[in-house]
């Protein structure tokens, strides 16, 4: 009995040690993640923050239990002579581990879960309308509110600090609008009109951030790859004098 | 044998069929013959292959011809439609151990192709077949090698039983598989227009209703597949249920036993439902149905709700016999009784009750109504209560045990490793905010990885070790095995962790280029996963050297208790010289006094 409490006790030193620590480094995954263009992208990143803080002791758990175990008490591979004590688990402790992951999934569940759905996709209005139509392998962009149509278009050129709706459709197979840096992408169904919001927080180009790119992420043929566009992220000047130019050169 | 009559018997059928279908005024150069055509070719398949020899001759009042034994045709057996359990699961085992090798050699093949951006050797519609390819292949090993092979040859012994209930539909379920690598790698030969399948195995329409044949053998290939998991998942499920050995009561039943009977209730109930989708597919593209097509009313949302409601309880139709071999293998090793077996039990019913209620959350981006994704998100974190019981189960377990670290065992701890990672990284996909970036990335290709292959893949040779004494009398060479181990395990850390990483930076899943600034991580996974392949070379010398010239195994070599390891190596015919009678719990490692069966001793019932 007296062995039983020792090494629980050491276990729970390491895991609790090593929890610790990692919960220390863990907010540095930001370094090594490139950065969020957009009010939702910092929000899912905040949310990927609080599920790697929340799973991390979990996963410090389960791998100390495992690998105290490994180190401690192996025995000679051959050795049948002893058997281990025959531990069933009380009642007691597999309640108290059902509360305990219970309690996990709901609290992930509420926030970010609910959280994130009501902040991401409860509010219908926008400054500005863009449709995005996928066709076998390029993308057409529409700005309604300024009678723009680009076919085939190699760049999406969008204002800064503008909550935009995207309506999202398809002529042929199911495409999925994805830009990397504004983290959010919507599926473009053939026979619907999806929709997503976003307010883009920063400028930029394609060729600042590879992650500014319109990308088709549901495959779709065999130019499924390639289906790219550029994203441009200007300013409201920019984007005015860019809408002026485009109707000047309309035919 | 089995394997030519069946072909020529087939290529007869599919003559027939096709030629049928013409005389009876079906458009010529259509797809249609082809798949009316298929059909006769499997029927023709079955036939040749034994069911004419061993079953079908009685219904026209000829005799039926005496299965093949061991007396009578030696190792031909394998090659025949054999109705012995053993047999099917050697053959299920071998067959599927073939097919996991090739649908690797594909993965090789499109990581050469990822190994630099740009276009290297594949065409973009060479990658998407060779990718979906794997997929597929993948997802057939993944859904049958455990339960086909250990299901058929431990699982009746176990609970000691002769046979499994239904012996000739046991035979009818392995052989309807050939024909689905037949289709597969048919459709990868094909030429020009005709030529694969470029949509995944996911199969979405509209896109996989476009024209080409080999799109049309792809999904016959799945549907042929899930018939073969239904005939598997409703034999085993009345074996378990009617030929326990007196004694075997529900609550001494073996957990290996209890994971392949609770996996073949999703089997048998889900499996339906992609060929009830599948089917559809097929009849949109031959038969002018517009169920899936968007301009005549039809709605392409529809198939990927009637796709996941299979599809996403099919992955747990791969995990729970692995959770199972698990703890299977965790007690035998650790010399302690499995920790909560009646709460690990409970987690695999907990699983299944729950699978059917999660399958949208694959659809999250996919327009589906906003307030829907709720009830979804919230069935998949709850569905991680049932999944963290397995591991208080294989936890307590090994906590406190005498830990013997033979290669079994290795895998078995491997496996706790690996889905630790792969169930935690699917939180993020199950949240909806997280999953609108990580949706259809690297992040999902690498939590699906850890899941099956670091969860089932790697308890399917956990299992291949475990039991490789007992299906051939012969012991493997323990330091190969601990090489193949290591070697795999760490290859494996390297090709799938870095996933994550390039999945939130950008990578989508099913690219065939990527753009240049993911070189230098895709270049290391690349060269990790020719590593990793490299394994399983080790791991084939192993088993073929000691399966000829291995030294004689012992009946019990791990000093395990469930009835598999009471009887010879490998075991007779029957299994048992008398129906033996349980009398405790399989797993009662340090119990004084407890004894799992009693067996008429060998040598007196043999006089």
């Amino acid at each position: 009995m007296e062995r039983k409490n020792k090494d629980l006790i050491y276990a729970s030193i390491i895991w609790f040690v090593l929890t610790f620590v990692g919960e220390m480094l863990l907010p540095s995954w930001r370094f090594i993640a490139s950065p969020p263009y957009s009010i939702e992208g910092e929000l899912i990143d905040e949310a990927f923050n609080l599920l790697l803080v929340l799973g991390f002791p979990v996963f410090t758990f389960v791998l100390v239990a495992l690998f105290y175990s490994i180190f401690r008490y192996r025995v000679k591979e051959d050795d049948l002579s002893e058997d281990g004590p025959a531990l069933h688990g009380s009642t007691s402790v597999w309640l108290t581990w059902l509360i305990v992951t219970g309690l996990l999934a709901v609290i992930v569940l509420i926030h970010p879960g609910f959280t994130g759905v009501s902040e991401l996709r409860s509010n219908p209005t926008a400054d500005m309308v863009v449709q995005i139509e996928g066709q076998q392998w390029n993308w057409t962009f529409t700005y309604p509110e300024y009678d723009i149509t680009i076919d085939k278009a190699d760049t999406l050129v969008l204002p800064v600090d503008t909550r935009i709706r995207f309506e999202v459709s398809s002529v042929d197979v199911i495409h999925s609008f994805w830009v990397p840096a504004f983290r959010m992408k919507i599926d473009a169904v053939p026979g619907l009109t999806t929709t997503m919001y976003l307010t883009v927080t920063e400028t930029g180009t394609f060729e600042e951030n590879p992650n500014l790119r319109v990308q088709c992420a549901e495959l779709c043929g065999t130019g499924h790859a390639r289906m790219r566009a550029s994203v441009e992220v200007v300013t409201a000047e920019e984007f005015a004098a860019w809408v002026e130019a485009m109707q000047a050169n309309a035919p | 044998m089995s394997w030519i009559k069946g072909i020529l018997f087939g290529v007869v059928g599919y003559l027939a069929g096709y030629w049928l279908s013409i005389s009876l005024g079906v458009e010529r150069g259509t797809e249609a013959p082809f798949a009316i055509g298929y059909v006769f070719f499997f029927a023709g398949w079955l036939l040749g292959a034994g069911v004419w020899d061993h079953w079908a001759r009685s219904w026209f009042g000829l005799e039926n011809k005496t299965p093949p034994t061991k007396e009578s045709h030696g190792w031909k057996r394998y090659f025949m439609f054999s109705t012995d359990h053993k047999v099917i699961g050697v053959q299920y085992l071998v067959t599927f151990a073939l097919i996991f090798f090739l649908a690797g050699a594909f993965a090789m093949a499109f990581r050469y192709e990822l190994m630099r951006p740009g276009r290297d050797w594949l065409s973009p519609k060479e990658f998407n077949t060779v990718m979906s390819t794997h997929g597929i292949l993948m997802i057939a090993v993944a859904v049958s090698a455990i339960i086909g092979a250990f299901g058929n040859f431990v699982m009746p012994i176990q609970i000691g039983a002769e046979d499994m209930a239904f012996p000739r539909i046991n035979a009818l379920s392995y052989w309807t598989t050939p024909p689905v690598v037949f289709l597969i790698l048919g459709a990868n030969l094909l030429q020009g227009a005709d030529y694969g399948f470029d949509f995944g195995w996911t199969a979405y329409p509209p896109l996989s209703t476009v024209a080409g044949l080999g799109k049309l053998f792809f999904l016959l290939a799945f549907m042929t597949l899930g018939l073969s998991s239904i005939l598997g998942a409703l034999n085993i499920l009345i074996t378990v249920i009617r030929l326990r050995a007196p004694g075997m009561t529900w609550g001494r039943l073996p957990i290996f036993t209890w994971g392949v009977f609770t996996t073949s209730f999703l089997s048998l109930i889900f499996t339906q439902f992609v060929f009830t989708g599948l089917f559809m597919v097929v009849l949109d593209r031959v038969a002018g149905t517009a169920f899936f097509a968007p301009d005549q009313g039809g709605g392409a949302l529809l198939y990927e709700n009637i796709f996941w409601i299979y599809s996403h309880p099919a992955v747990y139709v791969m995990i729970i016999p692995g959770f199972a071999i698990m703890l299977e293998i965790l007690p035998t090793f650790a010399r302690k009784p499995l920790y909560g077996y009646k709460w690990a039990i409970g987690g695999f019913f907990g699983i299944v009750a729950m699978s059917a209620t999660v399958w949208a959350h694959h659809m999250f981006t996919s327009g589906m109504p906003d307030w829907m994704t709720v009830p979804f998100m919230a069935a998949t974190e709850f569905i991680s209560i049932p999944t963290g019981i397995i591991f208080l189960s294989a936890l307590g377990t090994i906590w406190m045990g005498k830990l013997r670290l033979k290669t079994p065992m290795l895998f078995a701890l491997a496996v706790v490793f690996n889905f630790l990672i792969g169930g935690l990284t699917g939180i993020f996909n199950a949240d909806v905010a997280t999953d609108l970036q990580l949706h259809d990335t690297y992040w999902v290709v690498g939590h699906f990885h850890y899941t099956i292959v670091g969860g089932e893949i790697f308890a399917l040779f956990a299992g291949i070790y475990y039991w490789f004494p007992k299906i051939t009398g012969r012991m493997f060479n323990e330091k190969l095995g601990k090489l193949h181990f290591w070697w795999m395990f760490l290859g494996f850390q390297a090709v799938f962790l870095p996933m994550f990483w390039l999945g939130y930076n950008g990578m989508n899943r099913r690219i065939a280029d990527y753009i240049p600034e993911l070189a230098g991580t895709n270049m290391w996974v690349s060269a990790s996963a020719f590593l990793l392949g490299a394994s399983f070379l080790v791991f084939i010398y192993n088993v073929v050297n000691s399966w000829v010239r291995g030294p004689q195994a012992a009946n019990n070599p791990w000093g395990a208790r469930t009835l598999e390891w009471q009887i010879e190596s490998p075991p007779i015919e029957h299994n048992f010289h008398q129906i033996p009678t349980v009398t405790g719990h399989p797993y009662d490692y340090g119990v004084e006094g407890s004894v799992h069966a009693v067996l008429a001793p060998q040598a007196e019932a043999a006089d």
